[in-house]
C-alpha cells in the first residue's frame, strides 16, 4: 500500500506545482477578456459573466471606448525590431558559431570568453553608456538603435547554441561533400546547414523572444511611438491616474501569446542545446 | 592511368611535425595499404592526398598533375570514411547521386550510374531508405557505392572496416578486394589492422611516428622485416624479440638464461664478434619437437618450461620465457600440455631474424 | 593608397588561417560597437561629475570621487547588501524547488513531456510581464490573492502585499522564483534523464539505501546540470530590475531598492550619469563575479565527474 500512497502524493504535489506555474498566467489571460468593472468589483466576481474581445478592440483603438495608448504602434515596433534583430543576430551568430565549431585558431578561447562576458553586463548598466553614445549619434528613440542593441544582446547566446548544433554534425560530412565535388561553401549550404536547420530555428526563436521581451534597455532608449515596444508600453498604463487593469491584461495577452506558441515549438531543441552546450563545453 | 606520387611530403601543426618528408610512388591500379599504430601519420597522409589537410611541404602528384593547391573536389578522388559520413538527410539514392548532381551530370545519367553502382554492391532494394534505417554493413556498402559511382581516379579508404563487428569485417574485406578487381582503380587504404593490410594489399606501407618504416608486398614485409618495429607489427601472434650477443668463435648467439642459438647461415657475414643484437623469432618457428611447421630445416633445440597454454583447436599457443621476457611458441597437432611442463622446442634457425640492437635495423638490409 | 590597402585586405581575408576571423568579424564588430566602446566611454564618465543637464561637466575630471562617494553612501550599501541577499536567497530556493520538481517529474511515468512543456513557459515570459502578473495578483484591493483569502475567510482585511517593505520584498522574490525555477527544474530533469542506471544499481548492490543513493550517486551526477542552470541564470540576474520596476518601482520608501533600480534612479531620474556609471561598474563586476563563480564550479564538477555527463 505505501507504494500506491507514494504515487498519489507525487501526483498531488505535481498537480500543485503545475497550478502554481500555470495559474498566474491563466488568470491574467482570463482577465484580458473580462470588463474592467468586473475586475474591480467588490466582493470579487469569481465566475465571469461574459467574455469578450472588447479590451483588445479598445487598446487597438477599434472599439467604442478609446484608449490613449497607441498599442498598435507599439506592436508594430516590437514586431519590426524583434524580427529584424533576430534575422541579423542569426546571420552573424551562424557565421561565428560555425567558426567556433569548425576551426582552430589563435585566441579562440579568449574571443569566446569575451563574447560571453559581454552578455553578463546587466541591461540597466549597459543602458547608461549606450544612452549617452546613442544620444550623441542620434540613435535614441529609433528602431535602428534598439535593433543594434538587441543584435549585440543576442549574439553571444546565439553563437553558443549554434556552435553546439554544428559541433554535433560530424565534420566528415562536410569533408565527404568536398571530396564529392562541393566547394566548402556548397558543402555548408547543402549538407551542414540542412542538418543544423532545426537547431538554428530554435536559436532564432530564442533570440526573437529575448528581443520581444526585453525591457530594461528599451525603457531607457525609446521615448515615443517611433520606437517604443510593447513591454515599455505596458508601463504607460501604470503611469495613468487610474490603472486600466483590463487593458493591461489584454496587452499582456498580446505579449504572452507569441512567447507561449514559440516556446512550444522549440522546447526540445532548446533543452538539448542548453545541455550539451553546458556539459560538453 | 593514374599514378599517385608523394615526394618529400611533410605535415606540421605549428611546430609539431607529424609527417616527415615521406616519398612514395603508387602505381596505376595498385591497391596500396598504409598501416601503423594510431598517431603514425597514415590518416594525415591520406587526408593530404584527398586535399582535406593542407600540405606543409613537398608535393603530391595525381596522374601528371601536381595537386598541392587543388581543392578536394578538383582532384577527382573519392573517399570512404571511418564513420561512413553518409548524409543523414538524404536517401540512399540521393547519397549515391550527390556527387554527380553537384557535377551537374544529366538526370538520366545519374539514374543509370547510381543503379549500376547499387547493383554492384547489392544495395538496390535499399535505395529509398535513410541512412539511419541501415545496418552497419549496409551503411558501409552505401559509402562504397558513393565512392565508385563517380568513377574517380583514386579511391581513398580511411579505416572503413573498423566500426564493423569481427565477422562482418572479414566479409567486407573480401568484398572490397572483389570490388577492386572489378573497377580497377588506384586504391590507397588506411588501417591499423595488420591482418587487413596483409589480406588486401598489393603493397603495404608500414608507418610509425610520421616515418615510413618499410614498403613491400605482404610477403616481403613478413619475410624480411626491415626492423624490429615492422617485425613485431606484422604477423600474429607478434614476433618474439630477445637480446643476444654474437660469439663468432662458437658460431652462436648467446641469449639470457645460459641459452644460445646457432648463427643463421645467411647472416653470418654481416655480424661481428661481440655485437649486440636482437633476435626475432616468430611463434611459428618455435615448436615442440614433432609439432612444428618447419621441422625439417636447420634447427636448434631449446628446453623451456611452459607457463600457460592456449588451445585454439588446430594449434595451441605456448607461453614460456627466456631471461624474463615472454616468448610464444606454436604447437601444431596439439596434445594436452601440463602446467609448467618442460618441453624441448625446435627452432627453425634459418627463419630467425637478426636485428642490430642499436636502432633495430635488420642486418640483412642495406641502408 | 586605398586600393593597395584593399588588395592587401582582400588577400588577408582569403588566406585559410584568416577564415575563422573573417567569420567572426561581424560578431566582434557589433559587440565592440554596442558593448565595449560604450563601456569604455562610461568608465571614463564614472571619473567625471557628468550630468545629463550639464553637458560641459563631461570634461571635468574628478578621479575616484564618484566611487568614494558611493562607497560612503549608506543607501548604496543597503541596496547592494539587499541585492546580494536577494540573489543568495532566490537562487538557493530556485535550486531547491527545481530539484524537488525534477525529482517529482522523474518519478512520474505518464505525461512527462506535457509537464516539461508547461514548466518551460515561465522561462519565456518577459520579466516585465512576470512583474505585472504578480502586481495584478498581489494587488491589495483587486488582487486575486486577497480576494481569495477574503472569500475563504482567512482574513477580513486586505493584506498590503506590495506596500509593506518585507511583504513587498517577499512578493518580488516570489515572482523571481516563479520565473526562474523552471530553468533549474528542466536542466536537472535533463540530468536525471541522462543518468546511467549502472552506478545506481552498483550502489544498491553495495548496500546503499534510497537516501544514500541520492546523496552519493544521483546528486553528484546532476550537479553539473545545476551549475549550468546557475551559470545561465547568473548571466541574467539583473532582470530582477524589470520585476521590481513594475511591481514597486523600488518603493515603498526605497525598501525594495536593488542595485539596478538605484542605478536607473541615479542616472535617469536624478540625471547624475557619472555617479550612476560608477554604480553600474560595481553591478557589472558583481554579474561577472557570479557568472565566473558558477562557471568555475561547473568546470570543477565536470572534472570531478570525469566527463561522464
Amino acid at each position: 500500500m505505501p507504494k500506491r500512497l507514494n504515487a498519489v502524493v507525487s501526483w498531488v504535489l505535481t498537480f500543485l506545482v503545475m497550478v502554481i506555474i500555470g495559474l498566474p498566467g491563466l488568470w491574467v489571460i482570463l482577465s484580458g477578456f473580462r470588463p474592467n468593472r468586473e475586475i474591480l468589483a467588490k466582493p470579487a466576481v469569481w465566475v465571469p459573466e461574459r467574455l469578450s474581445l472588447d479590451n483588445f478592440a479598445a487598446i487597438f483603438g477599434l472599439g467604442d471606448t478609446q484608449v490613449a495608448i497607441p498599442v498598435a504602434n507599439y506592436f508594430a515596433n516590437s514586431l519590426v525590431i524583434a524580427v529584424t534583430s533576430t534575422v541579423i543576430a542569426i546571420a552573424i551568430g551562424m557565421s561565428g558559431g560555425y567558426a567556433f565549431a569548425r576551426f582552430r585558431f589563435r585566441f579562440k578561447n579568449g574571443v569566446f570568453l569575451g563574447l560571453m562576458l559581454s552578455r553578463t553586463v546587466p541591461g540597466i548598466a549597459l543602458s547608461l553608456p549606450v544612452f549617452m553614445v546613442w544620444s550623441r549619434i542620434g540613435l535614441i528613440d529609433t528602431q535602428f538603435g534598439l535593433i543594434l542593441v538587441y543584435v549585440a544582446l543576442n549574439i553571444p547566446f546565439t553563437i553558443w547554441l549554434i556552435d553546439g548544433f554544428f559541433r554535433q554534425i560530424p565534420k566528415e560530412l562536410s569533408e565527404a561533400g568536398q571530396v564529392d565535388g562541393c566547394t566548402r561553401w556548397q558543402a555548408f549550404w547543402r549538407i551542414e546547414f540542412p542538418l543544423a536547420r532545426s537547431g538554428i530555428a530554435s536559436a532564432a526563436i530564442f533570440a526573437f523572444l529575448t528581443s520581444w521581451n526585453e525591457y530594461a534597455l528599451a525603457s531607457n532608449l525609446t521615448r515615443s511611438t517611433d520606437s517604443k515596444t510593447l513591454p515599455v508600453g505596458l508601463m504607460d498604463f501604470t503611469a495613468q491616474f487610474t490603472i486600466d487593469w483590463a487593458g493591461m491584461c489584454a496587452m499582456a495577452v498580446i505579449i504572452i501569446v507569441p512567447a507561449l506558441a514559440l516556446t512550444f515549438l522549440v522546447q526540445k531543441h532548446l533543452i538539448a542545446g542548453l545541455t550539451f552546450g553546458g556539459v560538453k563545453g | 592511368m593514374t599514378e599517385v606520387r608523394l615526394a618529400n611530403l611533410t605535415k606540421a601543426y605549428g611546430n609539431m611535425e607529424v609527417v616527415h618528408a615521406i616519398d612514395l610512388d603508387i602505381a596505376d591500379n595498385e591497391f596500396l595499404v598504409l598501416v601503423g599504430p594510431s598517431g603514425c601519420g597514415k590518416s594525415t597522409t591520406l587526408r593530404m592526398i584527398a586535399g582535406l589537410e593542407e600540405i606543409t611541404g613537398g608535393t603530391i602528384h595525381i596522374g601528371d598533375r601536381v595537386v598541392n593547391d587543388l581543392a578536394p573536389r578538383e582532384r577527382n578522388v573519392s573517399m570512404v570514411f571511418q564513420n561512413y559520413a553518409l548524409y543523414p538527410h538524404m536517401t540512399v539514392r540521393e547519397n549515391l547521386g550527390f556527387g554527380l548532381k553537384i557535377a551537374k551530370v544529366a538526370e538520366q545519367d545519374i539514374g543509370t550510374r547510381v543503379t549500376q553502382a547499387a547493383d554492384i554492391l547489392g544495395i538496390a532494394e535499399l535505395m529509398e531508405r535513410m541512412p539511419a534505417e541501415l545496418s552497419g554493413g549496409q551503411r558501409q556498402r552505401v559509402a562504397m557505392g558513393r565512392a565508385i559511382v563517380r568513377n574517380p581516379d583514386v579511391f581513398l579508404f580511411d579505416e572503413p572496416l573498423s566500426n564493423l563487428d569481427a565477422k562482418l569485417r572479414v566479409q567486407m574485406r573480401t568484398e572490397i578486394k572483389k570490388l577492386h578487381r572489378r573497377v580497377e582503380n588506384t586504391v590507397v587504404y588506411v588501417t591499423h589492422d595488420q591482418v587487413e593490410a596483409m589480406t588486401l594489399a598489393d603493397r603495404i606501407v608500414i608507418m610509425r611516428d610520421g616515418y615510413i618504416e618499410q614498403v613491400g608486398t605482404p610477403l616481403e614485409v613478413f619475410n624480411e622485416p626491415a626492423n624490429t618495429f615492422v617485425g613485431s607489427f606484422i604477423g600474429s601472434p607478434p614476433m618474439n624479440q630477445l637480446d643476444g650477443i654474437v660469439r663468432l668463435a662458437d658460431g652462436d648467439i648467446s641469449l639470457a638464461d645460459g641459452l644460445s642459438i646457432p648463427i643463421p647461415q645467411r647472416t653470418r657475414a654481416r655480424l661481428s664478434e661481440g655485437q649486440k643484437v636482437v633476435v626475432g623469432i616468430r611463434p611459428d618457428d618455435l615448436a615442440p619437437r614433432g609439432h612444428g611447421i618447419h621441422d625439417s630445416e636447420a634447427s636448434a633445440e631449446l628446453e623451456l618450461s611452459v607457463s600457460i597454454s592456449e588451445p585454439l583447436g588446430t594449434e595451441t599457443l605456448l607461453f614460456t620465457s627466456i631471461g624474463g621476457v615472454e616468448v610464444q611458441g606454436k604447437m601444431l597437432n596439439p596434445r594436452m600440455v601440463a602446467p609448467d611442463e618442460r618441453m624441448k622446442f625446435v627452432l627453425a634457425v634459418d627463419r630467425v631474424h637478426i636485428f642490430e640492437a642499436a636502432g633495430g635495423r635488420n642486418v640483412m638490409i642495406d641502408n | 593608397m586605398k586600393a593597395k590597402m584593399d588588395r592587401r585586405l582582400g588577400r588577408w581575408a582569403l588566406r585559410p588561417q584568416s577564415i575563422p576571423f573573417v567569420l567572426l568579424l561581424p560578431a566582434i564588430l557589433v559587440i565592440v560597437f554596442v558593448v565595449l566602446f560604450p563601456l569604455i566611454f562610461s568608465l571614463y564618465t564614472s571619473f567625471t561629475p557628468y550630468r545629463l543637464t550639464r553637458p560641459e561637466s563631461l570634461w571635468t575630471f574628478i578621479g575616484l570621487r564618484n566611487y568614494r562617494r558611493i562607497f560612503t553612501d549608506l543607501d548604496f550599501w543597503i541596496a547592494f547588501g539587499r541585492t546580494i541577499l536577494f540573489l543568495a536567497v532566490v537562487i538557493n530556493l530556485e535550486f531547491l524547488f527545481g530539484l524537488l520538481i525534477a525529482l517529482l517529474i522523474n518519478r512520474i511515468t505518464w505525461g512527462q513531456r506535457v509537464l516539461r512543456t508547461v514548466m518551460m513557459f515561465p522561462m519565456m515570459f518577459s520579466p516585465i510581464l512576470v512583474g505585472f502578473q504578480f502586481k495584478f495578483i498581489f494587488n491589495d484591493n483587486i488582487g486575486v490573492l486577497n480576494n481569495a483569502l477574503q472569500s475563504l475567510g482567512l482574513t477580513d482585511q486586505a493584506i498590503a502585499w506590495l506596500v509593506d517593505g518585507w511583504l513587498a520584498m517577499g512578493s518580488i522574490a516570489f515572482a523571481e522564483i516563479w520565473m526562474s525555477t523552471s530553468v533549474f527544474a528542466i536542466l536537472l530533469l535533463a540530468g536525471l534523464f541522462a543518468m546511467p542506471r549502472e552506478p545506481i544499481e552498483a550502489a544498491r548492490v553495495d548496500g546503499c539505501n534510497n537516501w544514500q543513493v541520492f546523496r552519493h550517486i544521483t546528486l553528484p551526477f546532476i550537479m553539473p546540470f545545476a551549475f549550468i542552470a546557475m551559470t545561465i541564470r547568473s548571466l541574467d540576474v539583473a532582470r530582477a530590475y524589470d520585476i521590481v520596476d513594475v511591481m514597486t518601482g523600488g518603493g515603498p520608501a526605497g525598501r525594495t531598492e536593488l542595485l539596478w533600480t538605484l542605478i536607473a534612479r541615479t542616472g535617469y531620474d536624478n540625471a547624475r550619469m557619472g555617479q550612476a556609471n560608477a554604480m553600474a561598474y560595481v553591478s557589472i563586476i558583481l554579474s561577472i563575479a557570479f557568472t565566473y563563480y558558477f562557471f568555475t564550479r561547473l568546470v570543477a564538477a565536470r572534472r570531478y565527474m570525469g566527463g561522464a555527463a
